[in-house]
């Protein structure tokens, strides 16, 4: 009897060591998701290695070399003033990976907080999540747009607005896990032991939101890389010597019948850090919400049947129609 | 009397408001638990029992909006004047509570030790290492086998049995004077019932800690508790002790569902015996007894006039029926 107690308990101690590795191994078997995620290191590391990496200087000027296509000394060409596009490009994605880092962790703390209180506070729901719905009836780019052209183009204030402009979303799905967390029986449990509410909300409810919070953050940042390139293309983002990917898209636009260079390496930068970013999201997704995984696959195979149903009922009617 | 009382109920009522207009769940329920005693509350579902026992912690305030009226005294304390910041010390830390459903009733997240820490913890003034200890101490005495390794370990990984004796052990955490149970056996089979009722009664007479156990089960009841209390529709029926309320049942409710026990040697062919009809929605009570449209005793006066909870029969007993008398003679009758 105490033997095979000794025994489980041995099992029950390797099994608990391998819990700790597991993320990790279910992390690595999501291809999408460690594919964006060393992609997305890659990029950063570029963008922080920049200095180093590019030989000149993102503003430095040399009217001589303009417009000149990719060779050796200058890998993405250079722009109309002769500046060196791979410089720029790395500059610039360095200024999206900051705004969408910062947009993506300002907005996180700001949506849960707002999320948590008012899933608690049932008063305070009808306001904050009000003001949210205002927010989110616009959309992202024409908000952040006006608010842009009222505060004044520069980074921090860019990185004001998108928060403002994303913090709704991260609030709605905090708040709706959060509901469904608050609902049970442990919640009421730990109430009917004398815990106070700040506790039971930061303890016990906030760790039930987390994995669908960062989720959202990673779309977040992917999300307002994008709107900053839009923003800085209409030239309502960042101002304009600043390399931003938007601005040098919108530089490259007057000449992109005869330098395509100018376009298209910002351009792909642009891509992959936004592709990056998403397919780490969707690779986290499908590793921290297994059931939204399964509801996926299968709402994709119900909808592949639907399609099939759908061609045989098309034979049908045709040759109902050739019949007659 | 007041004071050899450790919990006293007077008159309490439990409102909700609701669509259907204010409806009082609980109305009347006046009850007392001494000391080192284990009273039981039963009844059927949508009685009141539940209500009763989350209204005495006032978990309801928030939760449903409720409102009460009555008294409920602790130690002398009336716990429905007290503010929200009060009643927190008093939850947990003087009147723990556990609940039916062991398997959600843990955060998943946490692990056992982290849940039963951070109640002694917040409570009590004890350093993290102590309170670790102090945890394992408390699993053995809720019979867990190996307790040292389960404090490590997450609430998916024990059974239903365990999760309810660490619940017990969480309920257990600060000592508190009154644990109230509400139906702590509902979730999980025959065997590990006996066991978890058996741990109840050892820590009552160990620790000389009182009990309301809430509970459909009169088996458990017969097994475990001192006094009864049977409530029916928001109200109180019958109280009495153990052995008078299975001897001399006043109430016909109560006989109903003495007679509703099935036992090994009745007549197997014969279908299991019931007391007839439904429980009255709660916004439309009968006026008079509201037991009478299921009694089969039930004439004019009980449906005209609600009778009182009164001293029934020669030993000590209380019912809430006109008929008592009636139904003594009829019983003894019956037996002779």
């Amino acid at each position: 009897m105490t033997d095979s107690t000794v025994q489980e308990g041995k099992q029950q101690a390797r099994r608990t060591s391998l819990i700790h590795s597991q993320p990790v191994r279910r992390f690595m078997a999501n291809r999408t998701a460690v594919i964006g995620g060393v992609l997305m290191l890659l990029l950063i590391a570029a963008s922080l290695l920049s200095p180093w990496l590019a030989r000149f200087e993102p503003q430095a000027v040399d009217v001589v070399s303009r417009l000149k296509p990719p060779s050796v000394k200058h890998w993405f060409g250079t722009d109309n003033l002769g500046r060196d596009v791979f410089s720029r490009t790395l500059n610039g994605t360095k200024i999206s990976i900051q705004v969408g880092l910062t947009v993506a962790l300002v907005s996180s703390a700001a949506g849960l907080v707002i999320g948590l209180y008012s899933a608690y506070y049932r008063r305070l729901d009808q306001v904050l999540m009000r003001i949210m719905d205002g927010i989110f009836a616009f959309p992202a780019v024409l908000l952040a747009m006006a608010m842009m052209a009222a505060l004044g183009p520069n980074v921090s204030n860019l990185m004001i607005c998108l928060s403002i402009v994303f913090t709704p979303a991260v609030a709605r799905i905090v708040r709706s896990s959060a509901l469904v967390v608050k609902e049970q029986t442990y919640i009421e449990a730990m109430r009917a032991l004398g815990a106070s509410r700040t506790r039971i909300l930061w303890l016990h409810i906030m760790p039930g939101t987390l994995s669908p919070l960062i989720v959202q953050g990673s779309f977040v940042f992917a999300e307002s890389i994008i709107v900053e390139a839009a923003l800085s293309f209409l030239g309502a983002g960042i101002p304009a010597p600043m390399p931003s990917l938007g601005n040098l898209l919108s530089e490259g636009k007057q000449f992109i019948y005869n330098s395509w260079w100018m376009t298209l390496f910002p351009g792909f930068a642009l891509i992959l850090s936004v592709l990056a970013m998403n397919w780490f999201g969707d690779g986290l997704r499908d590793m921290l919400d297994p059931h939204a995984r399964t509801k996926r696959k299968r709402s994709r195979k119900g909808s592949m049947e639907k399609n099939t149903s759908d061609n045989n009922n098309e034979k049908v009617s045709s040759a109902t129609q050739a019949s007659s | 009397m007041a004071s050899e009382n450790l919990l006293e109920i007077k008159a309490l009522q439990t409102h909700f408001h609701t669509e259907a207009g204010k409806v009082s769940a609980v109305d009347g329920v006046s009850l007392a638990v001494g000391a080192g005693e284990i009273v039981g509350i039963v009844g059927e579902s949508g009685c009141g029992k539940s209500v009763t026992a989350q209204s005495i912690l006032r978990l309801l305030d928030e939760k449903s909006q409720a409102s009460y009226s009555g008294e409920i005294h602790f130690e002398g304390v009336d716990l429905l004047k007290l503010s929200q910041r009060q009643m927190r010390g008093v939850r947990g830390n003087d009147i723990s509570m556990i609940f039916q459903d062991p398997l959600s009733s843990l955060n998943p997240l946490l692990t056992i030790g982290e849940q039963i820490t951070e109640t002694i913890r917040s409570h009590r003034k004890f350093s993290r290492k102590n309170a670790w200890q102090e945890a394992v101490r408390l699993l053995r005495l809720t019979g867990i086998p190996a307790p040292e390794r389960r404090v490590h370990e997450y609430p998916h990984q024990l059974s239903g049995g365990m999760r309810q004796r660490v619940m017990i052990a969480i309920a257990l955490a600060c000592e508190p004077k009154l644990l109230i149970a509400d139906e702590p056996t509902t979730a999980l089979d025959v065997t590990i019932q006996a066991q978890i009722m058996d741990l109840i009664a050892k820590l009552n007479r160990e620790l000389g800690m009182s009990v309301l156990l809430i509970t459909h089960d009169l088996g458990v009841v017969a097994e475990v508790c001192h006094r009864v209390a049977v409530m029916y529709a928001g109200q109180i029926v019958e109280t009495a002790d153990v052995a008078t309320l299975f001897r001399e049942p006043q109430h016909p409710y109560t006989v109903g569902l003495l007679q509703s026990i099935p036992s090994l040697d009745r007549d197997r062919a014969k279908p299991l015996q019931a007391v007839e009809g439904f429980v009255p929605a709660l916004h439309q009570l009968p006026k008079g007894c509201r037991f009478a449209p299921r009694c089969p005793h039930a004439d004019a006066r009980c449906h005209a006039v609600m009778p009182l909870l009164e001293a029934k029969g020669s030993l000590g007993s209380q019912a809430r029926c006109w008929h008592s008398e009636a139904l003594s003679q009829k019983e003894a009758v019956g037996h002779a």
